[in-house]
């Protein structure tokens, strides 16, 4: 069975691009527009049985950012223990505290290179 | 950023393109409600987006000036900072900027305006000045520099930079020594931290001392602008070498520089991994958050120049490809008409069990689905045409922006009202409406519009209006552009068209053909022309345009109270409602539109005047026949008037009465080319096919008129 | 009817192409024959619309699955008288410079193989139509075939401003 990965990004280039790059690696995506949409198809997964192996988040957002979902997902006994993966532009410090904090597993900075982010994700895979 | 995204290109461009309209709007909204948090908000992802993507792509002056756009949008969200109308201004300005390096990018010519855009972010890093410095606190050149010092910068804001460099490879050959350069940059502020790169470095049995293989990132806090910074590396780099990304002051903060060693790495991370890893990760090594993630930032400067190659070869194929167009589609559109084709392989295979064992007693059932089948085509027809449907606001968007400038320009107060803005309508017509659109806005700001004393001494309020608006009425799109100002003239007009020779002075037109006699070419009532409008060349563009779209332009005007345009339009361009028409045995398809009235004329209405040839008197007016038959060579069941049909039909103003045999009903009609396969064909607009399979011709109205003169010329 | 799907529109004559292959067809008791590489459909007779103010070559245009396609008489192209239309009256559909066109003719026959040496040039053979239209004169089995020039047809006439509207 192959590996669910969600992409979260308010950009559907970006989300475009991220999933181009995993569904090449053999992964599979779902995809969402923002940190609202995402725990909405979480919710729709869990229902289903399912869950993402790993979460890709961008996190300027409309309606709910990165930071918060992060958050909220960290609240969720499902899916407490899913690696998630912040892929922003931002790379201050403080920033990557308040991920950090929030619950967050990795941090990887835009323009994205999809070795690094394979690698990374193939390491974080249970 | 490995791997092939030129497809993504496409997309990309969509998303920007809406993102720099949001902008737009945002701080047109943003100057009347300057602490709009939410707009602020809105507006900043829309140019961080268009940051963030930009350099997987290669457009890293794009990026850099969207860069300089957030960094002042950020105090502005914040609340840090208030908007001041100058800073709007400035941030309207940079929106026109940024949508030309779109622009540029798309197009991938090469932006010639580096000085706009260089002019630009100067102020936009000056715009927000925070008090200089006292004077102990200023960076000062180390002594043993030989060089002079560098010139005090011109603003008093300190930066952070993150300076990336790959250095040419031939870089010691031409006599460069990158210790010298870091140096100089050193001089122009405080470098906090530069961490070298090895990983261009060959074994060591190919390496050429002579080569440089080495790349650094460094990050500089400097009160001198970006430019500067990068006038220091001129010789040092080639396009794509260099990146400069300023960071927003935090991320400098007191951590010493280190040499991010990435053997270092710790240990969670087996040896043998991409060391890059380390950064990526949370939790192992919390002091090391400060050490910027040198080797990945090291690798960009490369892809970018990967990336522009692409691009480079992108953009050499696509010159011979055909421009692609897409459009965005609303995906519940979509989804009904995957239901509906589903609807229809339903009645079809219905059909076909039908046919398969028909008897004559199956005969209602075969009609009953024969119906429902009517039903699902024809609901999927209507479906499909509207998937080409955009809501005409965006033809709108461009208004708001436009009246704001020209009322500023003109020194008058004029407001734009919109409503109406979901009204649907076929994307080609939405393309092909905006030229005229904006012609009668311009023109409303020019000459309708009063300056504000005028007004205000006629008894009205100071500020203009400009209303647009747009609905469905009688299976057609109306829009109409209405203003509050002095309104047409009659005794103007009348006084120009009768100097210009279009009119005798007959004083005893009506009402609506003085006002149509403004859409006659070269036709103006204004004394000087302005640049905005005036030179006469514009109201008869429109009408053509508007009629060439299958529509009309209609006029009401209250001299001292206002104007309103009205344009009619068909809701796509590819059906028009026609009218069957029959001459003889032969049917023809008459455009609804251009159809003013069908009758049955007496006998004592047909005469004849001497130098005019036939016509028929209706109510007064004299118009001339033209007989169908005649003009198409046909055999027509009645060649005497009092006996056919006549149409009343009227094309740019000019109205011209057809005969025909008879009416044999209306229909809404698909028009097809024939062009295609043939050729152009006097006298007829388009091809239709019938319902019975064969092919109807569409009569061009203007066309017959020309060749109704032709041949009277002939034979007179 | 049966349709014949074309091998690509392919811009060659009749003449020197690939596999030489005719379809043939008949005016009267004359034979004649279309590069097979030209011809795109064979469909029966149906219904025209005439077109105003046309020669009278042009017999109209014609719905095909929903495109326009003109329609020539060949008879009257090529000056002969014309005739009622039978059961066997077929429109060939052909490719001419990314246009289809249609021609009325009284009935088809085979697809036949002519090889180079079977053609010649086609001199004053005493057939009836006028030589710019033939581009050769071929053999099959004991029958002489006229081979057409299509393209030449589509500068004829009408058929003029077609080209000149393309250019």
């Amino acid at each position: 069975m192959s590996r669910v990965i969600l992409v979260v990004d308010d950009s559907p280039t970006m989300r475009g691009m991220v999933s181009h790059a995993l569904n090449e690696a053999g992964f599979e995506t779902k995809e969402a527009e923002n940190g609202k949409d995402a725990l909405i198809k979480l919710t729709t997964m869990e229902v289903g049985g399912t869950k993402p192996d790993v979460i890709v988040t961008d996190i300027n957002m409309p309606e709910m950012d990165g930071i918060e979902l992060v958050r909220e997902i960290r609240k969720l006994s499902a899916f407490k223990h899913v690696p998630v993966l912040v892929l922003t532009t931002d790379n201050t410090d403080e920033k990557k505290e308040v991920g950090r904090a929030a619950g967050a597993t990795g941090w990887l900075v835009k323009p994205f290179d999809s070795e690094l982010i394979l690698k990374v994700i193939r390491k974080v895979l249970p | 950023m490995n791997g092939d995204y030129s497809k993504f290109l496409q997309t990309f461009f969509e998303e920007v393109t809406e993102h720099l309209a949001v902008l737009e709007s945002g701080l047109l909204i943003l100057e009347q409600n300057p602490n709009d948090v939410e707009v602020l908000n809105r507006i900043f992802r829309s140019v961080h987006t268009i940051k963030g993507a930009g350099p997987m792509f290669g457009f890293t002056t794009m990026s850099r000036f969207a860069h300089e756009v957030e960094t002042v949008l950020d105090p502005l969200r914040n609340r840090k900072f208030s908007a001041t109308r100058e800073i709007i201004d400035l941030l309207l300005e940079s929106a026109d900027c940024l949508k030309m390096l779109v622009e540029a990018a798309k197009n991938g010519t090469v932006i010639d305006e580096s000085k706009t855009v260089r002019d630009l972010e100067a102020r936009l890093e000056t715009c927000m000045i925070i008090p200089a410095p006292a004077p102990g606190q200023k960076t000062t050149s180390g002594p043993s520099s030989t060089a002079p010092a560098a010139p005090p910068p011109v603003t008093s804001v300190r930066r952070t930079y993150q300076i990336s460099w790959i250095p040419d490879e031939d870089l010691f050959q031409r006599g460069l020594n990158p210790l010298k350069l870091f140096e100089e940059i050193g001089r122009m502020g405080t470098i906090r931290s530069c961490v070298l790169a090895t990983s261009r470095l060959p074994d060591f049995a190919d390496l050429d001392p002579q080569r440089c293989y080495l790349s650094w990132t460094c990050t500089l806090e400097t009160e001198y602008p970006c430019a500067d910074i990068e006038s220091v590396f001129e010789f040092a780099a080639s396009p794509g070498g260099l990146t400069i990304a300023s960071l927003p002051s935090s991320s400098s903060s007191a951590k010493p520089t280190q040499e991010a060693d990435p053997q270092l790495a710790h240990s969670v991370i087996g040896e043998e991994d991409d060391p890059r890893l380390a950064e990526v990760f949370f939790g192992q090594r919390s002091d090391s958050l400060g050490v910027i993630l040198v080797e990945q930032k090291a690798v960009t400067p490369a892809q970018l120049a990967k990336a522009l190659d692409r691009q480079e070869t992108l953009r050499a194929k696509s010159k011979d490809q055909k421009v692609e167009t897409s459009m965005r589609v609303d995906t519940e559109k979509v989804d009904k008409l995957v239901n509906l084709v589903g609807e229809l392989a339903i009645t079809q295979s219905m059909l076909s069990a039908l046919g398969a064992r028909f008897e004559i007693e199956h005969l209602p059932i075969l009609q009953e689905r024969l119906l429902q089948l009517e039903r699902n085509t024809r609901e999927i027809q209507e479906r499909v045409m509207g998937i080409r449907m955009l809501p005409i606001g965006t033809a709108f968007s461009r208004f708001p922006r436009l009246v704001r400038d020209l009322s500023a320009k003109m020194r008058k107060k004029i407001q734009l009202a919109i409503s109406g803005e979901e009204t649907e309508l076929d994307k080609t017509v939405i393309e092909a409406i905006g030229d005229p659109l904006t012609h009668l806005v311009r023109n409303a700001c020019d000459h309708a519009l009063e300056p504000p004393e005028e007004r205000v001494a006629a008894g009205k309020p100071e500020q203009g209006t400009i209303r647009l608006n747009s609905f469905h009425e009688g299976g057609k799109i109306c829009i109409t552009v209405e203003d509050d100002g002095r309104g047409l003239n009659r005794d103007k007009i009348l006084a120009k068209a009768i100097k210009q020779g279009i009119i005798t002075g007959n004083d005893t037109l009506p009402d609506d053909q003085v006002w149509a006699l403004i859409f006659r070419p070269g036709f103006t009532t204004t004394e000087e022309l302005t640049d905005v409008s005036g030179r006469g060349v514009g109201m008869d563009i429109v009408k053509r345009n508007v009629e060439e779209l299958g529509g009309l332009v209609n006029i009401k005007t209250v001299t001292g109270r206002g104007t309103i345009f009205t344009l009619n339009l068909p809701l796509t361009l590819a059906i028009i409602e026609g009218m069957t028409i029959r001459v003889g045995q032969d049917k023809y398809i008459v455009p609804l539109l251009s159809i003013l009235e069908s009758i049955q004329p007496k006998a004592d209405m047909v005469t004849t005047f001497i130098g005019k040839g036939e016509g028929v008197n209706i109510r007064g007016v004299f118009y001339p026949i033209l007989r169908l038959y005649e003009v198409f060579n046909l055999q027509p069941q009645h060649k005497n008037p009092a006996e056919a049909i006549l149409l009343i039909l009227e094309a740019e103003g000019d109205r011209v009465v057809v005969m025909v045999d008879e009416i044999l009903g209306q229909q809404q009609v698909v028009i097809k080319s024939i062009e295609e396969n043939f050729r152009k064909v006097d006298g007829v607009a388009g091809a239709t096919i019938l319902g019975d399979g064969t092919v109807g011709l569409i009569l061009d109205v203007r066309g017959l008129m020309k060749m109704a003169r032709q041949e009277q010329s002939i034979a007179v | 009817m049966t349709a014949v799907a074309a091998q690509g529109s392919g811009q060659q004559q009749g003449i020197g192409a690939e596999d030489n292959q005719f379809l043939t067809f008949s005016l009267g008791d004359e034979l004649y024959g279309i590069d097979i590489h030209r011809v795109k459909e064979i469909k029966g007779y149906s219904a025209i619309t005439k077109i105003p103010n046309m020669p009278s070559h042009i017999k109209g245009v014609l719905n095909l699955r929903g495109t326009i396609v003109p329609i020539v008489e060949l008879r009257t192209a090529f000056g002969m008288p014309t005739i009622d239309y039978t059961a066997f009256t077929v429109i060939i559909l052909v490719i001419v410079r990314d246009r289809t066109l249609g021609l009325v003719v009284d009935s088809v026959s085979d697809v036949v193989h002519m090889s180079q040496k079977d053609i010649q040039a086609s001199p004053d053979f005493g057939t009836k139509i006028d030589v710019k239209f033939l581009s050769g004169i071929g053999k099959s089995g004991d029958k002489l075939v006229a081979l057409l020039n299509i393209d030449q047809l589509l500068t004829e006439g009408c058929m003029q401003e077609a080209a000149a509207a393309t250019a």
